[in-house]
Order: C-alpha cells, then sequence, then structure tokens
C-alpha cells in the first residue's frame, strides 16, 4: 500500500514539475541512457558524445540531437523528438575526461588511471563504429602519487595539437600524429588540475585545485603567468576554476563559495558569491562552465540533482547570498524515489544556442533543455 | 546443416516498408505486406519478383502473416493477393483483421479518388483479400498445416499489434514487427516468454534510436494547445478513431481539470460511436487503466469533453475537437478545417503520419496555398503543429527483448547506407548472439542446430544403465550403441536384437578363423596350458579361461591346440573369433605368432 501511495505522491511531483516546465523552458528532452556518463562534449553543432565511467567495459556513443530541436523555422512540421545513436564504439575502461579535436572526427579519452590518453576515430568509411586508432602518453606513473580527481584535463587545437595533463606539473602539448610533445609548462608546482582551456590560438588558462591560475603561450618557453586565487579571509582551498574564452575565470569551492575575476585585469576587483549547497556538499563530478552564448553567465553542477545558473556581471565584492538566475530540477524530479540520490554529472552549453543546455546525471538520464530567462 | 532464410524484400535501403520472407524448415512465410508511402511508383510495392518471376504466389508460400494494421506493414496486402495472386491464409489479430480493410479503403480512395492513379487495388479487392484472413487470438498456438504453427504475442505499440512465433519442428523465428517496452496510457508493453527460438527478428532503427521521454511529448502537446486557448483560438485535432484519440482525450481532461480550464472540448460524435464499437470488441487488448475506465463507465464519459455538432464550429472563442478522418482528407474534419484555417490564432496539431495526396500531407510539408474543389485556393493562416506519439522501442528497448525471448541468433532488418559494425557488435558481445543486418534483397541463412527427438527403448536403456559408469549429466554425452529405426515420422533407439526381429531381418554371424604355426617341444595340452600361462600375464584385466575340453579362451576367442602331423614339435594353434572381438583377436594371433617365451612352466 506503502509503495503505491508512493508512486503516485511521485507521479504528481512529477506532474507538477512537467506542467511548471511549459512556462519556465522553450524546449524540453528527456532522454534514458542504457549506462550512466560523465562526458558530455560537442564534436559539431549538433552531435554529442556520451561515454560510461564502469571500471570495465563501457560504450562511447556519438548522438545527433533531435532534428525538432535544431528546427527553428519549420520547428511546428518537425515531429521528430528523439537522439538518434549515430556512432558507438567499445571501451575496456572508464571514461571520465572525453575532448573533441575541432575540425577533425578524432576524439581523445582519458580513464582516470594513468595520464595517458587514448585517440579514437568517429565514423568515416561509412562505418557506424568508434575504433581506437593511437594512445597519447601522459607523464609515467612512477612520479605519481595518488591525487584526488586525478582525471587528465584536455584541450584541443584545429591543428591537431593536444594539450593534457592531469596536474600542473605535467601539462605538455602533444601533436596527434607524430606524438611529438611540441611543448610543456614549466612551474614548480604540481597541483591536479580543474581545467584546461584555449583562450585564444596558442595562448591557454591552466586552473589549478588550489585555486592558481596559469596562463601560459605554447609558442614561447617563457614561464607562465601565475595568478593566485584572490583571498581574503575565510577563502576556502579547494577550488574548482574555470576559464572562459575571453579570460574571465570563476573559482568554485566545494562550500559553495565562488570568486570571479578577469586575468586580463589581474590586480582588478573580485566578484564574490555564495552559491547555494545542498545537504552532501559537492559531488566527484560536475563542475562550473561558462555559457558560450551569453555575456557573464555560468552554469553550475555537481552540488546535487539540480543545474544552477548565475550571472556573474552584478557580483559584489563581499560574499553574500545569491540566487540562480535559472534551476533545472528534472533530474531529481523524475529519479525514482527508491533509488539512491541523484547527482548531476555533467553538464554543458550549447555551442551556439544561447540557453540550450545538455545535462547528465548518475542515474543514465540526460536532458536537453532551453530555458527561459525570467527576468526578461 | 539445417538453415532458416530470410530476405527482406524491396527496393534499396529503406526501410519504409516491412516485408520479409522466411523459410523454415522447408515452409515459407511471408511476413508483413507493406507499401512504401514514399514512392509513387511501383516501387512502393515490395518487390515479388524474388519469390517467383510470373504468375500467382500460392504455391510458393504456406502463409502471410501481418503484424498489425498501419499502412507500412499491410498497405499492399490487397495488391499482393489479388493483383500478383495468393489464395493461402493470411494471419493476423483480430482487431487488426478488423480495422485493416477501413484504413485500406481510405488509403485507396485517396489514392484513386483523389490522385487519379491506375494501378492500384479496388475495393472489392480489399474486400476479396480480407476474406481469406484467418484471426488470430494471444498465446494461442494455431496449426498452419502438420508441420507450422504460429503464435501471437501482445506487441504494445498500436491496437491489435502482434509479434509473431513460428515453428517447424524444433525451429523456430520470432518477428517483432512494430513494438514498444514501456506501456503508455493505452496499451500495454510488448511481452513474450524466453521461447529462446533460433532467431529473432526485428529493425535496426530501434537499436539506434534513443526515445524522447512520454511526458516531454505530452507536454509539447498541452504546451501548444494551451498557448492557443491562451490567445482565443481554436485548435482541431483530426484522428483516427481508436488509440491515440483516447489517450488524449485522458490528456486533456486531466490537464483541464488541474489548470482549472474552461474552454470547451468536443468530440465529433462518429468517432464516439466507432471507438466504443471497438473497444467493446477489443477491450482485452488496451490496459488496465482502459479496461478500468471502460468498465466504470462509458469510455467517453469526460467531464469537460463533449459531443461535437455542426453548427459549434462557428462559435466565437476558444474550443479544442477532435474529428475524423485522421488526414484531413474528407468528412467532418476537412469540414472543420476549412473553416477554420484563416485564422492565425488558431491550430491544427497532426497526430500522425498522413498519406500523400492528403490535405494533411500538404500542409505537413509547409504547403500554405492549398487548392480545393471548384478551383478555389484555401490560404492556410493557421499554425500547423506535427507531433508523434507512436509508442516505438528503443535501444535499451530492444536489449530488454532479447533478452526475454533469448533467441540463439539475432537479425535487423535495417535502411541505412552504412555499415552498422558497432550495433552488430553491440549485440554480439553483449549476447554472445550473431546478429545478421541483410540489406534489402538479399537473403542470411542462418544455421540452426535443431535437436533431434528419438524414443528410446526401455529395455536399451536398462542395457546401457548396466553396463555402469557414471551417472548420467545432462552436459557429458555418453555414448551409446542402438539401432535407429526412422518410420514415417517418428525415431526409435532399440537394441540390434530387437531391430532384427521388428524388421524380420536374418542375424548373421561373423567368425574369423585363423592358424598360428608354433614350435613347442611338449604335449599338446602342456602347449595349451603354456599358453594359457602366457596369456593370463600379458593380458592382465581380460577374461582368460582353461576350459576343460581342451580350450583356451580369452573372452569369447577360442584358442585350440593340435600337433602337425609329420612333425609333433610343431605345433598348429587354431584361433576363432567373432566379429566384435576382432581387435583382440589380431592382437592374439600376431602375439602368439612371436612364439612362447622360455622359461613359461
Amino acid at each position: 500500500m506503502r509503495s503505491e501511495m508512493e508512486a503516485t505522491d511521485f507521479q504528481d511531483a512529477l506532474d507538477d514539475w512537467f506542467m511548471e516546465s511549459m512556462k519556465t523552458y522553450k524546449d524540453l528532452h528527456v532522454y534514458q541512457l542504457e549506462d550512466p556518463t560523465q562526458v558530455l562534449e560537442w564534436t559539431s553543432g549538433k552531435t554529442v558524445c556520451v561515454a560510461g565511467f564502469h571500471p570495465s567495459k563501457n560504450e562511447i556513443l556519438q548522438l545527433h540531437l533531435p532534428r525538432k530541436l535544431l528546427a527553428d523555422e519549420n520547428k511546428g512540421l518537425c515531429a521528430e523528438r528523439d537522439f538518434k545513436v549515430v556512432h558507438g564504439g567499445f571501451t575496456d575502461g572508464p571514461v571520465r575526461c572525453l575532448t573533441h579535436v575541432p575540425g577533425t572526427r578524432c576524439i581523445v579519452t582519458n580513464d582516470g588511471l594513468t595520464s595517458d590518453l587514448q585517440v579514437w576515430s568517429v565514423g568515416g568509411d561509412d562505418s557506424d563504429a568508434i575504433k581506437l586508432t593511437g594512445r597519447v602518453k601522459g607523464r609515467s606513473n612512477r612520479r605519481r602519487r595518488s591525487l584526488p580527481g586525478a582525471v587528465c584535463r584536455v584541450a584541443a587545437t584545429r591543428s591537431s595539437q593536444v594539450l593534457h595533463g592531469a596536474a600542473s606539473g605535467d601539462v605538455r602539448l602533444t601533436e596527434l600524429t607524430s606524438g611529438q610533445v611540441l611543448y610543456t609548462l614549466e612551474t614548480d608546482s604540481d597541483e591536479p588540475l580543474s581545467s584546461l582551456r584555449f583562450v585564444g590560438d596558442a595562448v591557454f588558462l591552466a586552473g589549478c585545485s588550489n585555486g592558481n591560475v596559469y596562463v601560459a603561450d605554447t609558442r614561447t618557453p617563457a614561464p607562465p603567468r601565475l595568478h593566485p586565487p584572490p583571498t581574503s579571509p575565510g577563502d576556502p582551498a579547494l577550488w574548482q576554476t574555470e576559464a572562459s574564452p575571453g579570460g574571465a575565470v570563476v573559482r568554485l569551492s566545494a562550500c559553495g563559495r565562488a570568486v570571479m575575476s578577469d586575468t586580463r585585469s589581474p590586480g582588478g576587483a573580485a566578484g564574490r558569491a555564495r552559491l547555494e549547497v545542498p545537504p552532501g556538499g559537492r559531488g566527484q563530478e560536475g563542475g562550473v562552465s561558462w555559457a558560450p552564448a551569453l555575456d557573464s553567465c555560468i552554469a553550475v553542477s555537481g552540488f546535487g540533482a539540480a543545474v544552477r545558473i548565475y550571472d556573474t556581471s552584478a557580483w559584489p565584492t563581499e560574499p553574500r547570498d545569491v540566487p540562480p538566475l535559472f534551476e533545472h530540477r528534472g533530474h531529481a524530479v523524475s529519479s525514482q524515489p527508491a533509488a539512491a540520490a541523484v547527482l548531476v554529472t555533467a553538464h554543458v552549453w550549447h555551442p551556439e544556442r544561447p540557453r540550450t543546455l545538455l545535462s547528465a546525471a548518475s542515474d543514465g538520464s540526460v536532458h536537453l533543455w532551453d530555458w527561459i530567462d525570467g527576468s526578461q | 546443416m539445417p538453415e532458416i532464410k530470410v530476405t527482406p524484400l524491396g527496393a534499396g535501403q529503406d526501410v519504409g516498408r516491412s516485408c520479409i520472407l522466411v523459410s523454415i524448415g522447408g515452409k515459407n512465410i511471408m511476413l508483413d505486406c507493406g507499401m512504401h508511402m514514399g514512392y509513387n511508383d511501383d516501387r512502393r510495392f515490395p518487390d515479388f519478383s524474388y519469390i517467383t518471376q510470373n504468375g500467382r504466389l500460392t504455391e510458393f508460400l504456406d502463409c502471410v502473416i501481418i503484424s498489425h494494421f498501419h499502412l507500412d506493414h499491410c498497405g499492399a496486402l490487397p495488391f499482393m493477393s489479388e493483383m500478383v495472386g495468393y489464395d493461402g491464409p493470411i494471419y493476423m489479430t483480430h482487431p487488426t483483421k478488423a480495422i485493416c480493410p477501413i484504413l485500406l479503403e481510405d488509403f485507396r480512395k485517396i489514392t484513386v479518388d483523389k490522385k487519379g492513379e491506375t494501378n492500384f487495388f479496388t475495393s472489392q479487392m480489399i474486400k476479396d483479400c480480407m476474406k481469406k484472413v484467418v484471426p488470430l487470438n494471444l498465446h494461442q498456438t494455431v496449426q498452419v498445416d502438420d508441420e507450422l504453427e504460429i503464435k501471437a504475442y501482445y506487441a504494445g505499440h498500436v491496437l491489435g499489434a502482434a509479434m509473431v512465433h513460428i515453428k517447424v519442428g524444433s525451429e523456430s523465428v520470432v518477428y517483432t514487427g512494430d513494438y514498444n517496452m514501456t506501456p503508455d496510457r493505452h496499451l500495454g508493453a510488448a511481452w513474450i516468454d524466453k521461447c529462446r527460438p533460433d532467431l529473432l527478428i526485428s529493425e535496426s532503427t530501434y537499436a539506434t534510436t534513443i526515445r524522447d521521454s512520454k511526458r516531454c511529448r505530452e507536454r509539447d502537446f498541452l504546451k501548444k494547445v494551451h498557448e492557443s486557448i491562451e490567445r482565443g483560438g481554436k485548435v482541431l485535432i483530426p484522428v483516427f478513431a481508436l488509440g491515440r484519440a483516447q489517450e488524449l482525450c485522458i490528456l486533456l481532461e486531466t490537464f483541464w481539470e488541474r489548470m482549472n480550464l474552461k474552454a470547451p472540448i468536443y468530440f465529433s460524435t462518429g468517432l464516439t460511436e466507432k471507438a466504443n464499437h471497438y473497444y467493446k470488441l477489443f477491450i482485452t487488448w488496451t490496459n488496465q487503466k482502459i479496461r478500468k475506465t471502460f468498465v466504470q463507465r462509458n469510455m467517453f464519459e469526460f467531464k469537460h469533453i463533449k459531443a461535437f455538432d455542426r453548427s459549434y464550429a462557428d462559435n466565437p472563442g476558444p474550443m479544442v475537437v477532435f474529428a475524423t478522418p485522421g488526414m484531413l482528407h474528407a468528412g467532418q474534419s476537412l469540414q472543420i478545417f476549412k473553416k477554420w484555417a484563416g485564422n492565425e490564432k488558431n491550430m491544427v496539431i497532426m497526430p500522425g503520419y498522413c498519406v500523400q495526396g492528403t490535405i494533411g500531407h500538404k500542409i505537413l510539408n509547409g504547403q500554405r496555398k492549398l487548392e480545393m474543389e471548384g478551383r478555389s485556393t484555401l490560404d492556410v493562416k493557421l499554425q500547423v503543429e506535427y507531433m508523434s506519439f507512436s509508442a516505438h522501442a528503443d535501444a535499451k528497448g530492444i536489449m530488454q527483448l532479447i533478452r526475454m525471448a533469448e533467441p540463439r541468433n539475432m537479425l535487423l532488418v535495417h535502411g541505412e547506407a552504412v555499415k552498422m559494425e558497432f550495433l552488430k557488435g553491440k549485440i554480439e558481445q553483449e549476447f554472445s548472439i550473431d546478429c545478421h543486418m541483410p540489406a534489402n534483397g538479399e537473403t542470411v541463412a542462418v544455421t540452426t542446430n535443431p535437436s533431434v527427438p528419438v524414443d528410446i527403448s526401455l529395455n536399451l536403456l536398462k542395457r546401457e544403465m548396466a553396463l555402469g559408469g557414471p551417472l548420467p549429466d545432462p552436459k557429458k554425452p555418453r555414448t551409446m550403441h542402438g539401432t535407429l529405426i526412422m518410420k514415417e515420422n517418428s525415431l526409435k533407439l532399440v537394441s540390434s536384437e530387437q531391430a532384427l526381429k521388428e524388421l524380420g531381418l536374418n542375424e548373421h554371424q561373423l567368425r574369423f578363423t585363423c592358424r598360428v604355426q608354433l614350435q613347442d617341444p611338449h604335449s599338446d595340452s602342456d602347449t595349451l596350458h603354456r599358453i594359457y600361462t602366457h596369456l593370463k600375464s600379458v593380458l592382465k584385466g581380460y577374461t582368460i579361461q582353461h576350459l576343460p575340453d581342451g580350450t583356451v579362451m580369452v573372452e569369447s576367442i577360442v584358442i585350440k591346440v593340435s600337433s602337425c602331423a609329420e612333425d609333433a614339435n610343431t605345433k598348429v594353434l587354431l584361433l576363432s573369433w567373432s566379429y566384435q572381438d576382432e581387435d583382440l583377436g589380431s592382437f592374439l594371433s600376431t602375439l602368439l605368432k612371436k612364439g612362447l617365451p622360455s622359461g613359461l612352466c
């Protein structure tokens, strides 16, 4: 009897959320993968890659977005709302990081167990297979301590060069075809990296878990510029940092403190905020990302089962509670009540559509949503 | 090796139409006979020339099975049976039999009357075709003939849709047709038992799709309806009498209740009557919820939904109307459409596929000016929305079905030009079975390993058991000897003696005799004794006897000693053995030819 009531309550809560969503989302699509993914990587404006993270066998899939989402003018005439699995491949270990090499059919993955990268070719030759074509060696294990969050971060360039590393002492630029190492980051520190991002053709930002951000240029052997986190008393020690292509940096701590600064004006004032943290704090996955097509907006996941959008433009210098501009609770609402608490494992903004995001959760769900800015 | 052969018929790589030929145990079966809705010429029909170049199909096919009433599965049936020619049985479920002719007639009217086509079947042909139909009940085994039997399973998807299990001897095939693994508001989910068929046939499009949730589709529908109503517009939903209509009604009713909406919702009466009629007939085909609703009250006693009257279409203000027919090709839905098309506040929601030649098809292709009768044009200003509610399985669903049925091989009919290496690999790895993917027109032969049941006589069984050795184990086959008698269709394993008796044959015994010369300066009886001792030391574990009648016996082999007439020291040994002891006999003769060792007492 009780489980029947629970089931009805669950359905009601779900119905409520869906009803509400009619006013708060322009588009909403809810999918269920066979296995949960920790990675969401665009390979074009229409295709995205996902991959499993079981300890042993996993699938890597390239999915095509539903045509209905992409059909802007004649949206009404298109009925197709489903993902199409266009390509797939098998891997022997978990996939903790997946990066697309722009302008190619190539993707690069890392299993979080070593610093090596696997190189794959997606399709080609009229086949639906994703095949392993090579490996890139990272730093060897003997120097390595077991670092928490020791996943490689990877950033790729159009000229098939890959910048990768799990820690600041380990960042190198490798050319994929030859395997030649073209550049290494010269630094004494060896902090785990939380992000690696190109802000130009050759200039990149390496964000560390202690809040340090290195800015370097792969064309010069000159040492990188270091931007320590703008500290104030009470600032925490462990950060997730993310840089926008324009050079703005946001640092987010496990307890929800966020600091926004700009590497182009190193001494400049920082914006601070206290973001909502549900009981249970921050999980391992998820993260923070800048909106590619919206000014000053970031999306934050990894705190429970929601993805929250914030506008950093009005953050004051003294930390204050900041409400989100938008909160996507879909994963929490649609997870079965008896199941373990659902966590969002990854989220990503669409590269062109300003308010379209993809989010994935630990129960295998993947949501595609286009939110309405209630403030406008 | 025994094989099951499968050929998807058709032109090109399209999966726009289903028509699959299966050869199993000497029987030929056609699965579905669909029309390709994208072509206007003969390419829309399956290519029957594969079966025979000219002439009727009756002698080449043992039966035809239709999975459900969608035109891409049954649209070419009257063409096949009446224009190409087939007089054998056509199997389908009861609801399919009731609904097929209606859809076929509609389709015919549109294609012939509206589009003016000539090479097409007539109304009479549809009727003649349906006379050949033998209806199926779920889970009921039907003997097509002495050897071929079929059974239908619930497939969900649409009313009356079935998956079919085909068995000839110990070989079997399951064809899924269209199915879905998650129940929806008015239909249950597909189900099949662990029947372990040699082959499971399905479509690859399922495996490469990840479906958007039902709730999101419904949300979109409700959002659109709500938006129109809010701006004072009218919403027309053309429906077929069954299936989706009920579901959408339930959805709207719930929504209206929750949002406390006041705009009227109407159902055209023709729809109500037909729907009630069908539901009464086929109540077992819908899911629990509908059955409960139907039992408690009339299907269409909704609080917010009322019967429609023609005059209401002119009433001012917002409203929602469900009307037939579903493709806007005639009747009430078309009349209403003509009235409402000119106002951009209004909306038409098409919940399904529309055949070429219909207004529905035209507006879904973006046409905004329509030519009506009497050369008048209609400006289409209202909003046109195409929504798909049809329930199909997806990648996860197909894996679930394979787990349920446990087939030994998988066959996916696919329309992709792309080589489906990943998909094939995924199924092969997950289930350790072969996955075949023939292109249209290509035949795939799947080797089967049928078990042949044989009766064994009790005496033979007892005798084998008495031989001792390990107890019977299903995993470890044990060799046994007997005679296999094949009489008509039965196979029997009996002992040789029984076989001879039954067949009235004489038994012949074969004995070999061989003479070996030996030098031995002893008396005959001593020589015999020396042979006995010698053999006892060499052939340990064998039964060796020195008999009082002056012979030595090794198992069944008899050895006698006699002297040569000229020389008493030259002994002649006579060895005699039966065919069964051939090996031992040869061994003994070779051994004794070497002579007796000295030192024997």
